[in-house]
């Protein structure tokens, strides 16, 4: 009687710690988990908040439309959050922690210091399938198990040369992110192309994150008569940059290349001094609002139901990543990340109607070339009043 | 066609000078009087910023904000001093006159800089803001472009060293702080309130902090780790000018403007920074003390 008393205990115990892990075992069952690394907090929360979002919000919409039909067996989709804070430190963290609870399928990363340190992680294994919908840096996918729906900034550049044909400016200076991964890399290529168009290099800059004095380059600007001063990297120094050039008399053409939401715009320079300025990045997910997309107006509209603000300009990639995990995996018919690499690369772009962002087919009407990148082209818009619309270049 | 730009760049220098010693006049009156490295500073420029911001946001006029910013700021400055210098000061094992030693204190300091830049993150979020200017426009002249912010700042400077010379050598607070500053252990054996000396020093040092950060904030962007580049520059200025000394402060930080903006007019923009740490070695190697600063000997 004595020695029962301790195995019914054990017993109890063991029971109760088992049963609940029944439930969840068979509750797992029924669920595919997707991780998305976005920066949640930190210097890019601007971009990263509303990408998670938007990977949430397309999730929900997902699974209240019955989940996704996989083999006759239909799964709800859960969101597994890792914030990597913009940090490839704190991104390689999140991606390992995801890999050690079993999650097979990524959403992100946003930014281009973090995405070369997943990949070599990524690549090595055969158990993950990624889907980048932020960095634009060059050569991040390789069509096997990584895969992007976000430009790059070669698709970026299209918009450039685009608005530099246009416009026939004569010449240039260029003031650029030292420490942006992307823009760097495409530097030399830009220059390049605006050179082959009969424009001028009157200058190329270098600053970096942080920085608050341009008023020596700037100057500069002056003596070397350049029609247009283009700015490469984030917003915050953008308007700072921008601002400074008006005050040192600069009186040309000023073009950003960058994402650059209007609240984060307005909160450091003001929208007289952005009127006219030009923009050439790929439609954001207001563009597509403005240009009266019903899908873009729908997400626009859950969008602020549940977070009481609109929705960031990346928002519309980052809801359609989920969307085309969804299509890769019921066209896959399996879990397995072989077959979902498969059916990713041979995805249609007719396959996944929900998507809100214009991708060009390939020449096949694939989604993703051979390298797993989409084709999303940079266009140019204007700055009119309080935000950013399409531009005419024909004006 | 270099050469015409010249009064622009001096401009430029002198303008840009300006904000590092406005940011270097209170380090270096802190780390001259009571010998603490603070890092904390630089949250003290970044509360600054942030308070006017917030005041400023709710209708209030700009200067009015900054007034009220730099009383703020103030008793934050006390509470720091109170809650992270004065417990390590008074640790076992460090002197009688309540120094704590440079190590021990630079680590409360960078402790007390990040405490101040998280509470900062989760009232305002790390998103860059500028604070509304409170006058727009500038002189343009065919030397040079100068805008009416600038040449506040400027003038702030100058006010701010005349108040500082006036309190430290016209009235017995001052003359305390400056003995304590020469002798910390003759100053308290004649009787001097060492803790009287260490409000009015830290309330001088936060003050003059928040005055930096309210003017600077309307011209660069405000974000909760604003501070560390400027603190970082400060430091520099502090070791071309002399630590302690106040015209070093301004000095050094003119000459620092000047040297980075020539190095970035006239050669390029990427090495500025080189550019502003070989001063750094430079003057370490030629004249330690800085260029106001007085040889200290080892007896």
């Amino acid at each position: 009687m004595v020695n029962l008393r301790p195995s019914l205990a054990t017993c109890l115990i063991l029971g109760l710690g088992i049963l609940p892990m029944i439930g969840g075992g068979a509750k797992a069952a029924d669920e595919i988990v997707i991780g998305e690394i976005h920066p949640i907090t930190g210097p890019a929360t601007f971009y990263g908040l509303p990408e998670s979002r938007g990977v949430q919000l397309a999730a929900e919409h997902i699974n209240k439309a019955g989940g996704v039909k996989v083999g006759g067996k239909e799964y709800q989709i859960r969101i597994a959050t890792e914030d990597d804070q913009a940090s490839p430190t704190v991104g390689v963290a999140a991606l390992r922690k995801l890999v050690s609870a079993d999650v097979r399928f990524i959403i992100g990363p946003l930014a281009s210091g973090v995405a070369p340190a997943l990949k070599p992680i990524v690549e090595r294994n055969d158990k993950l399938t990624q889907l980048i919908d932020g960095t634009i840096a060059e050569n991040m996918t390789n069509g096997k198990n990584i895969f992007r729906n976000q430009a790059t900034v070669g698709g970026y550049n299209v918009a450039v040369a685009e608005l530099f044909k246009a416009k026939k400016y004569p010449s240039v200076a260029m003031m650029t992110d030292r420490f942006h991964a992307g823009f760097m890399n495409s530097q030399k290529d830009l220059a390049g192309n605006l050179k082959e168009l009969g424009v001028s290099i009157a200058s190329e800059d270098y600053y970096k994150l942080g920085d608050t004095d341009f008023s020596a380059a700037l100057t500069n600007l002056r003596g070397r008569n350049a029609e247009v001063l283009l700015i490469r990297g984030y917003p915050a120094e953008g308007a700072l940059i921008t601002k400074q050039a008006r005050q040192l008399g600069f009186t040309g053409q000023v073009v950003w290349e960058m994402v650059s939401p209007p609240s984060t715009v307005l909160k450091n320079i003001t929208a007289a001094e952005m009127e006219g300025v030009y923009n050439c990045i790929p439609p954001t997910t207001e563009d597509y609002v403005k240009l009266g997309d019903e899908k873009a107006i729908a997400l626009d509209k859950a969008y602020r139901a549940k977070h009481n603000e609109g929705p960031g300009e990346l928002t519309a990639l980052s809801h359609d990543a989920v969307y085309i995990f969804k299509a890769a995996f019921e066209k896959a018919g399996s879990l397995d990340n072989a077959a979902v690499n498969k059916a990713m690369a041979a995805l249609m772009v007719s396959d996944i109607p929900e998507l809100v962002t214009r991708y060009t087919p390939q020449p096949d009407g694939r989604l993703f070339a051979a390298d797993g990148q989409v084709d999303l082209r940079g266009e140019v818009s204007v700055w009119r009043g309080e935000a950013w619309e399409p531009a005419r270049l024909t004006d | 066609m270099m050469l015409e730009l010249l009064p622009q760049q001096l401009a430029n220098g002198l303008a840009l000078g300006s904000t590092y010693a406005l940011v270097a006049l209170g380090l270096t009156l802190i780390f001259g009087v009571l010998l603490i490295p603070n890092f904390a500073h630089g949250e003290f420029y970044m509360l600054g910023a942030f308070v006017t911001y917030a005041l400023v946001a709710t209708g209030l006029n700009f200067w009015l904000a900054m007034a009220t910013a730099v009383v703020l700021v103030v008793l934050i400055g006390w509470i720091v001093d109170r809650v992270v210098f004065q417990p390590v000061a008074a640790a076992p094992g460090h002197d009688s006159g309540g120094h704590g030693s440079g190590l021990s204190l630079m680590i409360s300091a960078l402790a007390g800089s990040i405490i101040l830049q998280q509470l900062a993150t989760i009232i305002w979020g790390t998103e860059a803001r500028t604070i509304p200017a409170p006058m727009t426009g500038m002189v343009r002249t065919s030397l040079f472009t100068i805008t009416y912010l600038q040449i506040t700042i400027i003038a702030t400077l100058a006010v701010a060293w005349t108040a500082v010379w006036l309190v430290l050598h016209r009235s017995r607070l001052g003359l305390a702080i400056r003995a304590t500053s020469q002798n910390r252990d003759a100053a308290l054996l004649m009787g001097i309130s060492m803790t009287r000396v260490r409000l009015a020093t830290f309330a001088i040092g936060a003050a003059l902090g928040a005055v930096a950060g309210a003017l600077l904030g309307a011209t660069f962007p405000i974000y909760p780790s604003m501070g560390v580049n400027p603190v970082l520059k400060a430091f520099v200025v502090l070791v071309i000018g002399g630590i302690g000394s106040l015209p070093g402060a301004i000095v050094g930080g003119l000459v620092l403007g000047m040297v980075e903006v020539m190095v970035a007019g006239y050669g390029s923009s990427q090495f500025q920074d080189i550019g502003t740490f070989l001063i750094l070695v430079a003057v370490l190697l030629i004249r330690p003390q800085g260029l106001f600063g007085r040889a200290q000997v080892e007896r």
